[in-house]
Parts: C-alpha cells; sequence; structure tokens
C-alpha cells in the first residue's frame, strides 16, 4: 500500500505585498536582468535628442563633411536601442509568465493539499478566477521591477544633462515632477474607486450568462428564452452606463498622463527658446531640451502604468494569500493500525475484515454521512479502536477508499485515469483492463477509437452517466484497497450490467473488506450481510434472504413498495 | 471532439462583421475619426512651432517674437490636452457601446442555437465563447481600440505632415520605413494561429486547475496528488512554450519596426542637412522633419503594443462569430408532411442514428399511442438515451422519421415542439435566480399557487426548509441534486405537454422517494403520454408496455406479464431481481 505523501505546506508570504516581493525572490537574476536592461534602455533613450542636438549645431556651423556621421550615429543609437529594448521586452514577458505560472502551481498545489476540505468549504470558485485572471494580473505588476525602475533613473539623467544646459531649466524639470506626481496620483484613486462596481456588474453579467449557458438545454426545451433574454439586456445596458462614467474618468486621466508633460515640455520649450535668443542657448540645445522634454513623457507613462497594474494586483495578490492561507480541516497524524473492526458509532454499524457488508437504506443522504464517517471526513466511526477522523489522511487514503459517486474524472488516457495514483506502466494494461472488466466496461474500452490508450475529457464528458460510473468503479477496484466503500456504485446502470459488476466486484474483493450501498436485490443478495439502516440507525442485520423473509420494510424497500401498493394483477408474479 | 462542431467564423467572415458593426453606430465612429485626427493634428503643432522658433533664433529675432511663438506652443498642447481628452472619451463611449450591443448579440445567438447543437456541443465550448472571447473582445473595444484609432490616425497625420513640410524628404522617410509594411504582414500572417494556440494552452491551465480545484476530494481519496500536479506542471509547460512562440514571433517585428524609425529618422537628418547647406530648405524644415519623424515612434509602439491584443481578439471575435450559423448536418429533403401535428401520435419509422460514423440506432419501429406509458429499458449503451431525444425532437435521425401527430418533431420549431413533447434528463439546471423564476420559465402565467400545487404534488417537502419560500434564490441557496430535480419536474407539469420522455428523471432521488416521485407523475399527468428511460425494473413493470433495446435494436416489445412468461432477457433479470426462481 503506497504512502502518498501529502506535501507539507510551505511557510509562503501572508500579505499581498510580501506575495509579490516573494515573486521577485524566485527569479531574482531575471528581474535584475530586466531592471538593468529597462533602465538603460529608459535612460537610452536621451541619447538620440543628444546626438541630434549635436548634429543640428553642426549643420548650423555648415559643417558639410561630418552630416552623414551625425546621420549614421543617429541610425546607430537607434540600433542599440532597438536592440535593448526587445531584449528587455523578453527578459519581462519571462518575468511575468514566472509569476503567473508558478502563481498557478502554487494555488494547484495547494488545492492539492486541502483536498476534501476544499471540496468542504466550496471555494473551487476562487481557483478558477485565480487562473483565469488573477494569476495574469499579478504577473503584469512585475513589469514594475524592470522599466519602473528605468523610470526613476531615467529622470535624473535627463535632468543631470538640462542641469548642464541651463540651472533654470533644470530647476523647472526637477520641481515639475513632483507636481505631476501629485495630480496624477488622485486621479488613479479616482479610476479605482469608479471601476469597481463596474467590474462588480462585469462579474455578475458574466456569472448570469454563464448559467443561462448552462440552463441552456432547460430554456430550450421549456421555455423563458425571452425572459432571460430581456433580463441580461438590462443588465448589460446598466453596465453600459457605468461603463460610459468610468470613460469619462479613464479619458481624463489618459489626457493628463499624456497631456501634461506636453504642457510641461511646450513651458520648457518656451524657456529655451527665450534663452537661445538670449543667445545663451545654441539651436541644438534648444532642439535637445525639446528632445528632452518628450523622452519624459515615456517614465511618466510608464510609472502611471504601473501603479495602476500594481493597484490590480495587490487585489489579486491578496485573494491567492487568501487561498494558501486555507488549513485543511483534519490534521490526524496518528497512523492507522490496519486490520481490525470498522465501526460507526452514529448507526450502531459494524464491519468485520474480510467480509462484503451491504448497507440499505431509503435514505441516499443517510448512506453518504455514514460512508463519510467511515472514510474518516466526519467523526463519529473508529477502525480498530482509532477514531478514524483522527487518522493520519496519508497512510488512510491509502487503505481506506470512499467510491462515491460524485467522485471526479480527471482528463488523460482511460487507462491513466483507471490506474489513478499509480502509472500505466507500473500497474500494467492487463491490471487496468481487469478493472475495467469487473466494472463490466469492456464495452467502454471497445467504444473508444484507441481503447485504454482514448482520451477520457475533463469530468469524463465524452462518456455517458453510466460509462462514467462504470470507470469510476474500475478506478476504485484498481486501487485495490484494504477497505472498499462504495456509494451506490450501480445507480446508473441498466439491471443485467448490474448484475454482472455484483458478481465479478464480490469476486474481486474475495478476502478483502467491501461495503456498498444499495436498494438494489440484485446488488444485496450477493453480500455476506445486509444491514438495514431505518432513520440513519442500523435496525436489522441478516442475509438479504433473511431479512427479506423476516423484515417487511426491507422487503418494501428492496421492491420499492411493492408489497405495499402494487397492481394487484402484479401480485401474482411476485 | 465538441470542438469542431461549433464553429469559427472566416477571416472574410469576421471583416464583415466588424464593418457591419462600424456601420450600425456610423454617426458615432465618425466623430470618434474626427475628433481623432483633430486631437494629432494639435499634436504636430509642436514641432512645426520649434522648427519656426529655429528659423526665428537664427534670424536673430528678439525675445518678444520668440515669446509669441512660445505662447503659441503652450497654446498648441493645451489644445493637444483638450481634444485629445475629447477624443478619448468619444471612443471610449463608442467602444463601450459597440461592446454591449456584442454581448446582447452574443445572448441572442446563444438563445437561437438550436437544442440539438447545444446538446451535442455541451456548455464547456460555449462557455469559454461566451467568457473568456467576449471579455477579450470587450476589452478590446473599450480600452484597446480607442487608443489603436489615436495612434493610426496620429501616425498617418504625422507622415502627411512630413510631406507636405517637404515632399521630397517625406518620400525619403516614407522609403526608409518600407520595412514596417512588409514586416506588418509577416507577422500577421503567423500571429493569428500562434495566438489562438497561446489562447488554448492558457484556458488548458485554467481548466486543469478548476478540475483539480472541482475534484479536490476525489484527489485526496484517491491520493492523485502527484497526478495533479503533474497536470499542471506539463500544461503550465505547454503554455509557456505556446508563449515562447509568440514571443519569437514578436522578437522579429518589434526590433524590425524600431530600427526603421531610426533608419528613418537618420536618412532625413543626412538628406535634410544637405539639402539645407545647398540652401534648397530651412534649418527650421530639418529639424521640424526630423522631430515629427522621432513623435512617429509614439503611435507606432502604441500600435505594437495592442497589434498582439487585437489579434488575439481577433480571434475570439471569429470564435463569436462562429456562432451564427453552427455546423448543422444537412436537413433531409422535405418530405411533404404537415407542419403541424394533428393529434398526439408518436411514430417512430425506421430511424438509424449515428453519433460519428457507426450507427447507434438500427432500424427502430415504434408506435406508441397517445396515453401510454411505455418504458424503454436495456443494457447501457444500448441506445435507450438516444432514441428518447429522438423523440423529443432534440436530435434528428440520419434516416427513418420521427412524428407527432404526422409532424416531424425536428422540425418543430421550439415553442410549438413544447406544447407536444418535453425531455427530462438527470441532469437538470437550476438558475441562480428565485426559485419562482425558475419554474415561471415553463409557465409565465402561472400564479403561485399553481407553482406550490406543482411542487407539493411531487412531495418535494425541501421546500418547508427554504428561507424565503419561493422567493429564496437559488444562487444562493444551493438545492442538491434530488431537489433540483424536484424542480425540473415541477416545471414539466407547469409546462403540461401532452407527451413527456422521462430519461432517468428519478435516478437521483431516494428510491422511495423516486417512487413516490413517478406515482404522483402519473396520477398528475393520467391520459398523458410517458416515454421512462430506466434501468430500475420497478419504473418498467408499471408500465402499459415494455420496449427491451439491446445494440441500437428494439429487442422486445410487449405488456410486463408477456414478457416475464418467455425466456426473453427481460423475463430472466426479472426473476433474478424478484428473487423469483421459479
Amino acid at each position: 500500500m503506497g504512502h502518498r505523501a501529502v506535501s507539507p505546506p510551505r511557510p509562503l508570504p501572508r500579505g499581498p505585498w510580501s506575495y509579490l516581493a516573494w515573486l521577485v525572490s524566485r527569479q531574482r537574476g531575471r528581474v535584475a536582468l530586466g531592471a538593468v536592461l529597462g533602465s538603460t534602455w529608459t535612460v537610452g533613450l536621451v541619447l538620440p535628442p543628444y546626438l541630434l542636438s549635436r548634429a543640428v549645431d553642426g549643420l548650423a556651423d555648415g559643417q558639410r563633411d561630418v552630416v552623414l556621421w551625425w546621420a549614421a550615429a543617429l541610425v546607430a543609437a537607434g540600433g542599440v536601442l532597438t536592440g535593448l529594448s526587445i531584449w528587455r521586452h523578453r527578459t519581462m514577458t519571462r518575468v511575468r509568465m514566472d509569476a503567473a505560472f508558478r502563481t498557478m502551481s502554487e494555488v494547484n498545489a495547494h488545492t492539492v493539499r486541502l483536498g476534501a476540505t476544499l471540496a468542504r468549504r466550496a471555494r473551487t470558485g476562487e481557483v478558477v478566477a485565480i487562473a483565469s485572471g488573477d494569476a495574469w494580473t499579478i504577473g503584469r505588476s512585475l513589469t514594475a521591477t524592470g522599466p519602473g525602475v528605468g523610470a526613476v533613473l531615467a529622470y535624473v539623467v535627463i535632468a543631470v544633462l538640462l542641469l548642464r544646459i541651463s540651472v533654470l531649466l533644470a530647476v523647472v524639470v526637477l520641481a515639475g515632477v513632483p507636481i505631476l506626481a501629485l495630480v496624477v496620483g488622485p486621479a488613479l484613486g479616482r479610476l479605482q474607486k469608479v471601476g469597481t462596481p463596474y467590474r462588480e456588474q462585469q462579474g455578475r453579467l458574466t456569472g448570469r450568462i454563464v448559467d443561462v449557458v448552462a440552463g441552456l438545454g432547460v430554456l430550450n426545451g421549456l421555455g423563458g428564452k425571452v425572459i432571460y433574454a430581456d433580463r441580461i439586456r438590462t443588465e448589460s445596458q446598466h453596465l453600459l452606463q457605468q461603463g460610459y462614467r468610468v470613460g469619462r474618468v479613464t479619458s481624463v486621466i489618459q489626457a493628463v498622463g499624456l497631456g501634461l508633460p506636453t504642457l510641461f515640455s511646450a513651458v520648457v520649450v518656451w524657456l529655451a527658446a527665450r534663452l537661445a535668443a538670449e543667445g545663451s542657448l545654441s539651436v541644438g540645445e534648444l532642439v535637445a531640451v525639446y528632445g528632452y522634454a518628450a523622452v519624459l513623457a515615456v517614465p511618466v507613462a510608464s510609472v502611471i502604468e504601473n501603479a495602476v497594474d500594481l493597484s490590480q494586483a495587490l487585489v489579486a495578490a491578496r485573494r491567492v494569500t487568501d487561498f494558501l492561507a486555507l488549513r485543511r480541516d483534519n490534521t490526524g497524524a496518528a497512523a492507522p493500525s490496519g486490520e481490525g473492526d470498522l465501526i460507526d458509532e452514529v448507526s450502531g454499524l459494524r464491519i468485520t475484515p474480510g467480509t462484503f457488508a451491504a448497507v440499505a437504506t431509503a435514505r441516499h443522504s443517510d448512506a453518504a454521512a455514514l460512508v463519510d464517517r467511515l472514510g474518516g471526513f466526519q467523526p463519529g466511526a473508529t477502525w480498530a479502536g482509532q477514531p478514524v477522523a483522527d487518522l493520519d489522511p496519508a497512510p488512510l487514503r491509502g487503505q481506506v477508499l470512499v467510491a462515491d459517486n460524485d467522485a471526479d474524472l480527471f482528463a488523460g488516457s482511460l487507462a491513466q485515469v483507471v490506474a489513478g495514483r499509480h502509472e500505466v506502466d507500473q500497474v500494467g494494461e492487463a491490471a487496468v483492463l481487469d478493472a475495467l472488466h469487473t466494472a463490466a466496461a469492456d464495452d467502454v474500452v471497445r467504444g473508444l477509437p484507441e481503447g485504454v490508450g482514448s482520451r477520457i475529457d475533463s469530468g469524463g464528458r465524452n462518456l455517458s452517466g453510466g460509462q462514467r460510473q462504470r470507470v469510476r468503479l474500475a478506478r476504485a477496484t484498481a486501487a485495490d484497497p484494504a477497505v472498499l466503500l462504495a456509494v451506490d456504485p450501480t445507480s446508473a446502470v441498466d439491471a443485467a450490467t448490474e448484475a454482472t459488476i455484483v458478481d465479478r466486484l464480490a469476486r474481486n474483493r474475495r478476502g478483502k473488506t467491501t461495503l456498498v450501498t444499495s436498494t438494489s436485490a440484485l446488488v444485496l443478495q450477493v453480500a455476506d450481510e445486509v444491514h438495514l439502516l431505518v432513520d440513519g440507525r442500523v435496525v436489522a442485520t441478516g442475509t438479504h434472504t433473511s431479512l427479506l423473509a423476516d423484515r417487511p420494510e426491507y422487503a418494501a424497500l428492496v421492491h420499492r413498495g411493492e408489497r405495499s401498493d402494487a397492481r394487484p394483477d402484479d401480485e401474482a408474479q411476485t | 471532439m465538441s470542438a469542431q462542431l461549433l464553429r469559427v467564423a472566416e477571416p472574410a467572415e469576421v471583416r464583415r462583421a466588424a464593418w457591419r458593426l462600424i456601420l450600425s453606430d456610423r454617426a458615432a465612429f465618425v466623430v470618434v475619426l474626427l475628433t481623432n485626427c483633430a486631437a494629432a493634428g494639435a499634436g504636430l503643432l509642436g514641432p512645426w512651432l520649434v522648427g519656426l522658433i529655429v528659423n526665428e533664433v537664427q534670424a536673430g529675432a528678439g525675445v518678444a517674437a520668440i515669446d509669441w511663438l512660445g505662447l503659441l506652443v503652450l497654446l498648441a498642447a493645451a489644445a493637444q490636452f483638450v481634444i485629445g481628452r475629447q477624443a478619448r472619451y468619444k471612443s471610449y463611449r463608442f467602444g463601450e457601446r459597440t461592446a454591449a450591443r456584442l454581448r446582447e448579440q452574443l445572448v441572442d445567438r446563444l438563445m437561437q442555437l438550436p437544442a440539438r447543437t447545444v446538446e451535442r456541443v455541451g456548455t464547456a465550448d460555449l462557455t469559454s465563447r461566451a467568457t473568456t472571447d467576449a471579455a477579450l473582445v470587450s476589452f478590446v473595444l473599450r480600452d484597446a481600440a480607442p487608443e489603436m484609432v489615436f495612434a493610426v490616425v496620429q501616425a498617418l497625420v504625422i507622415v502627411v505632415a512630413v510631406i507636405l513640410l517637404s515632399p521630397l524628404l517625406g518620400v525619403v522617410g516614407l522609403v526608409a520605413l518600407v520595412a514596417i509594411p512588409v514586416v506588418l504582414r509577416w507577422y500577421l500572417r503567423r500571429a493569428r494561429s500562434a495566438y489562438l494556440v497561446q489562447a488554448a494552452a492558457n484556458a488548458e491551465v485554467a481548466e486543469v486547475l478548476a478540475s483539480t480545484a472541482a475534484g479536490a476530494r476525489t484527489v485526496e481519496i484517491l491520493g492523485l496528488q502527484e497526478q495533479r500536479t503533474t497536470a499542471c506542471s506539463s500544461s503550465i509547460a505547454a503554455a509557456t512554450a505556446a508563449q515562447l512562440r509568440t514571443l519569437q514571433l514578436r522578437s522579429v517585428f518589434f526590433p524590425t519596426i524600431d530600427a526603421s524609425t531610426a533608419l528613418a529618422v537618420g536618412t532625413v537628418f543626412g538628406v535634410g542637412g544637405l539639402l539645407y547647406l545647398d540652401q534648397q530648405i530651412s534649418l527650421g524644415t530639418v529639424v521640424a522633419a526630423v522631430l515629427y519623424l522621432r513623435q512617429l515612434s509614439n503611435p507606432i509602439d502604441t500600435i505594437l503594443i495592442w497589434v498582439e491584443t487585437l489579434q488575439s481578439s481577433a480571434a475570439s471575435f471569429a470564435r463569436l462569430e462562429g456562432l451564427v450559423s453552427p455546423a448543422e448536418p444537412p436537413r433531409p429533403a422535405p418530405t411533404g408532411v404537415t407542419a403541424t401535428p394533428v393529434d398526439q401520435h408518436i411514430v417512430v419509422t425506421d430511424v438509424h442514428y449515428a453519433y460519428d460514423d457507426t450507427d447507434v440506432l438500427h432500424a427502430v419501429n415504434l408506435n406508441i399511442r397517445a396515453g401510454e406509458q411505455l418504458a424503454v429499458v436495456g443494457p447501457s449503451g444500448a441506445g435507450k438515451s438516444t432514441l428518447g431525444r429522438l423523440i423529443a425532437g432534440v436530435d434528428r435521425p440520419r434516416a427513418g422519421r420521427v412524428t407527432v401527430g404526422g409532424a416531424d418533431v425536428a422540425d418543430l420549431a421550439p415553442e410549438q415542439l413544447r406544447e407536444h413533447v418535453v425531455l427530462v434528463t438527470q441532469e437538470q439546471h437550476v438558475f441562480a435566480d428565485p426559485l419562482r423564476d425558475n419554474l415561471t420559465i415553463a409557465a409565465p402565467h402561472a400564479t403561485d399557487e399553481e407553482l406550490l400545487a406543482a411542487l407539493g404534488v411531487l412531495g418535494a417537502d425541501w421546500f418547508d426548509d427554504l428561507p424565503d419560500g419561493l422567493d429564496t434564490d437559488l444562487g444562493i441557496h444551493r438545492l442538491g441534486g434530488a431537489q433540483a430535480q424536484h424542480v425540473a419536474l415541477a416545471r414539466v407539469l407547469l409546462a403540461n405537454p401532452h407527451t413527456l420522455v422521462l430519461d432517468e428523471a428519478t435516478a437521483l432521488l431516494d428510491p422511495t422517494a423516486a417512487r413516490r416521485t413517478e406515482q404522483a407523475l402519473a396520477a398528475t399527468i393520467r391520459g398523458r403520454t410517458i416515454i421512462a428511460v430506466a434501468h430500475r425494473l420497478q419504473t418498467a413493470r408499471d408500465a402499459d408496455r415494455i420496449a427491451v433495446m439491446e445494440d441500437g435494436r428494439i429487442t422486445e416489445l410487449g405488456r410486463h406479464n408477456d414478457l416475464i412468461t418467455t425466456t426473453t432477457s427481460y423475463a430472466a433479470l426479472w426473476r433474478a431481481w424478484s428473487g423469483d426462481t421459479t
């Protein structure tokens, strides 16, 4: 019995900021390279205006022989910047990918760690939200580490260059920066505020559309399309009005982001032009000042963009850290001792090792709760004297297998689905076919284009309900657990197949402990011991035949009340 | 397999559809273009004025003259600010409106999809189109398109301005930029499929995570931790490869564009400089032309940033447009039958049905009297559910006919069909809406009393536990499988068709509850035709007639009492089940 280690949760950052920092620390080298390239490139942007100013001065002096050299230098500088730019983009793309995929990996790993706890807390929606959106939002925000750093540096370089041309101009630029930031900052906050109801409404609308898509079958069969179409239209129009409001603010912010630097550079140009007219500035320097002021727009724009990305990423990262902070419900550490009676204290059920037991009850929910307790998902049962819920889940799951009809089928080849936690090569195809045979699923193999090698879609979508149930059962028998607890394993198959399955299952499980819940006579007559459960308590135990004879309520249950309300002409037949 | 059932629109269709969207709001679109042109034009005043200043300074103009030009530079910047904001706002409104129109169109299209298409495609593909694709397209319309329009207009206006300034320099600049259309063409040809692969790979990662989460309990029970981790990392590896492929494309595309603009700036300066030294143009003209070309990199960068998003959104748009005319098997030629059923008599004549190439139904014939209760039994995969769906008109036979009152059921309009035949399966959707709305879809004018009566008849005792009765929001208060089945059956009672096809419609109920529900159903719809696909023998026993199906054929057909006295497989099973050893 292989022990599957539930990998212990690694200490991961708790807050959104530290989570982002952690993502950076996972790829320090790459982030550093991105920062260097981003900075070099942004700073390098001042090179062309600098070269241009020198070239214009040369032209103004009438130097014919150097014109082409300057032209070549402009092209070469452009070439270097081009190289830096793509290198930076390649690096930053990898940084973003790493952050996004690492987040998804961690979330997947934690989902796996949480196991049944996640199912109980019904938090699956969050995982979907993280995988489809949040992870990428977080990845995008790491852009701030590269070009973001460069933006600040470029600012400094431009200030220094201006200082060499004119102190007055440099002071204007240095003072202008904080003013720009102060004006743009509050506007960004406003954008977040306006955007929130919009995004919420958008989420609601998407949810509604998903709901309608899932219910299209119902709407097609029974009507109601007009009502739903109208409802979505109303909400869509509502979203449109909110969108207009967001657009009003967004357009102002973007105009500010682009327009303020332009206005600012206009002021700088005016000042420079006056200095040039006074003769304290050359024509080339005037052009340079204009160029520098224009280049300034790049770092300002990227700072604004980074701020928006970051504010969104913090929300996303909070969702991720909250999810990663979820802890398993049962933290039992006791090792199961193995053999011994399995006793459910709530119902009074006792299963002795090596028997094929059956539980018959009128209520599905009672059977499911019973199996949940025996499997240690809920307290109330003991195994060889130990409370099952307090046992270490890793070894426990290897020995006690709960097979319920809600169990999911994951995408993969049929052989892989059946082989479960083992590799197909490890267990051998023969074992897989054997398990499928036990579950009377040979026809599933035959019906698929490539036999056991055929791909099963996620959720077994390309199988029928009955096929899915048999594949699940095959998977459970292939795992060959010491204790198999199966909830109504034949509920979706026809009577003939049911008879075949129970027959083979009983043979397959000989010598091991098995419990099935069912109300089908075909299943119950195979069991060594049948327990009749009424209102969640065992009221009678015996064989199918003895219970049929002794307990009228049992007969009523398995023949579905036929003795009490069957039609008279049927009486003769039974 | 299901992916091929829904189309992806061809590029030509996509272009036509995009054009239709623009035309339907053309006045606004013209305003968008005009304001964007004005904003771009205002942006050009700056370099032109700098050129003038250069000329004035060279000519030794005084500070007063320069002040006038300086003031103009400031005014130009202010104009750019104000007009630019207007241009963006107009674009946003246009984009937002178009996104809303697209969204509403999408819902209409989903509603118009034939039932059999929905049935076959499954909800996964439809959902991803309705959410991921629709979201990307509206994002582009709202955020990317306005930027893109602004950038394209700006780039064009700049090129025109250089040509106006000096036709020769304009031509030199354009020649230097010639690599851009070439590389753009190269890129766009490859980008579409590469970004489609990337989107699919990303969706696969999300799918893996979603199924791990949905099946978290199963993962724990079966110890599939390692499998799921492997599945996650291999899907991530595939997505990484797909992203690196698109990055590779950009690694050719971006540098070519950047280098081209640098080349244009250099050559225009070189040629312009020589022309200036030959005194053919002023220094101001050279400076303005060079500054313009340098300004060109702004719109080009914007276009570069968005062109990939635009590409993927074009792919998404194609998937949305693909919803219009889903791949439908060609309808058989009209056979001259009446379009409206004349009675409630259902006849299945020589029906064949194939999922792929192999028939799963072979020459099935069945004649169902009005008011008859027919049970269809047989092993899994025998074609019971398929037959049920054909009778309910959800699907169309490959050959042969299924008629109600002489009319082909598959040809009936949904509104008409639901008055005659309704199919109930065990998979029933409950909308995230109040219980009342969930029921009234089948009977919009039903009173609360009628709704409660329908639930009461079915024995839906859980109703008493609902916090707000009929007003309980089932999106918050989720129903269990058995409860959902009650809702589904209550809808059918309210819809009141003369024929019901029940495909394991009570399978999720407790045995006793199922029994009670079936009896209630039978009592309430007495006089109606019921075709019940069942694997429970008790259900079969209660029916007027039983059809036993095996391998896509009806092998036995008759009354329970007649069948069990024979040596048929049904008789053998019945004996095993009832414990009758005689």
